[in-house]
């Protein structure tokens, strides 16, 4: 094609076109701080981790299982507990894992992929989490059903009455769905504004090597 | 890191520098977002540099982190619009070899290569710069047919943008 010998031309003869930068400009640049996508992962994900790590360590049931006179389950919650902490620190160390894996030395393919795959993780952690959120909701209502006096009234009301045992599924059922949809939604705002672009080119790439 | 190390990559930096510059002219559509992506590659490079060994030329070794800064690492701060004025834009032709109608071409040729996505842009790039298709499938991680084959494609879709009635 006779168009792109001629721009190969110009293009290899553009080189005096720029204004160059100086050493001192070069030194001052490398002090300055990185705005990279990957950086701002890692403030993302240590920001998630950080969260709900906290809410894990403060959602303490214990008192709650002694005001109603319930010590023995203690020692369940514990072990639930301490393998939930165990969970944490691999989550942590997959995370690291990769974080350092990922190197703008590599090819553009490889680099998309460990950068997803250090979003990935952090992803995974927070479905973890929100699956112990619900987890933890339906142990706590079956425990307050069970085991909670204050709770017999609220029973043999539901009991007597269909209509009010589907309503109270039903607003349960509500509520789990509204919880998670609002971390759906959150999700896309924040990383899709982040990742479109890295999608996008990881799509292209993928489908030139169909 | 030592101020040797500090000093080496600066001076190899400015040596080659060009090379960044003709990235960020393919990626960016004005000065400050040229700046912008030139610094953002820069300290990509500064952050790579412990890890060159030097048994490929500094400038091979800089493009692909160049490369994939403004492909992948990048985050524009503003949005960009996809068309650029190129009417400000000089051409590189001088004094003696210039031909009106070889500039009206070479426009629509840049022109026609900004309207590119980001990967076809890579190529076009390593095309430009005499890259083989070893190289340019081991920098974008596809394979050499693959690559061969896109480069075809992309060669036609510029000629179709360049004359889209196919006359």
């Amino acid at each position: 094609m006779k168009e792109l010998d001629l721009l190969k031309k110009d293009w290899q003869k553009s080189d005096n076109s720029f204004a160059q930068v100086s050493e001192n400009d070069i030194y001052k640049m490398i002090h300055r701080k990185s705005s990279s996508i990957v950086k701002w992962i890692l403030i993302f994900s240590i920001l998630e981790v950080l969260l709900w790590t906290f809410l894990s360590l403060f959602s303490n049931i214990d008192n709650y299982l002694k005001e109603i006179n319930h010590i023995e389950l203690i020692l369940y919650f514990d072990i639930f507990n301490y393998v939930n902490y165990a969970i944490i620190i691999v989550f942590i160390y997959l995370f690291y894992k990769n974080y350092v894996v990922i190197s703008a030395t590599t090819s553009t393919k490889k680099l998309m992929q460990d950068i997803l795959k250090t979003r990935r993780t952090v992803q995974y952690y927070v479905w973890y989490n929100l699956g112990m959120v619900l987890l933890s909701c339906i142990i706590a209502f079956t425990i307050a059903f069970v085991y909670n006096p204050e709770m017999e009234l609220v029973k043999d009301k539901i009991a007597a009455n269909n209509i009010a045992m589907l309503i109270t599924i039903g607003f349960l059922l509500l509520t789990s769905i509204l919880f998670i949809g609002l971390f759906w939604l959150f999700y896309k705002v924040v990383y899709g504004t982040l990742l479109r672009r890295l999608y996008a080119n990881y799509k292209e790439l993928k489908k030139i090597d169909l | 890191m030592s101020d040797s190390l500090e000093h080496s990559f600066v001076k190899q930096l400015r040596e080659n520098q060009n090379i960044i510059h003709k990235i960020c002219r393919l990626y960016t559509n004005d000065d400050d977002a040229h700046k912008d992506l030139f610094q953002e590659i820069t300290i990509q490079l500064w952050k790579a540099f412990p890890k060159f060994r030097g048994d490929s030329k500094f400038s091979t070794w800089a493009y692909r982190v160049a490369l994939n800064t403004a492909i992948t690492l990048y985050r524009k701060t503003k949005r960009s619009i996809n068309t650029v004025e190129f009417e400000g834009r000089q051409h590189f032709l001088n004094d003696v070899e210039y031909d009106y109608e070889e500039e009206e071409k070479l426009k629509l040729m840049y022109k026609a290569v900004y309207q590119l996505n980001d990967i076809e842009k890579a190529l076009i790039f390593m095309y430009l710069e005499d890259k083989d298709y070893h190289e340019i499938s081991e920098t974008l991680g596809i394979s050499e047919v693959n690559a061969r084959v896109k480069m075809n494609r992309i060669k036609g879709k510029l000629k179709k943008i360049l004359n889209p009635l196919g006359i």
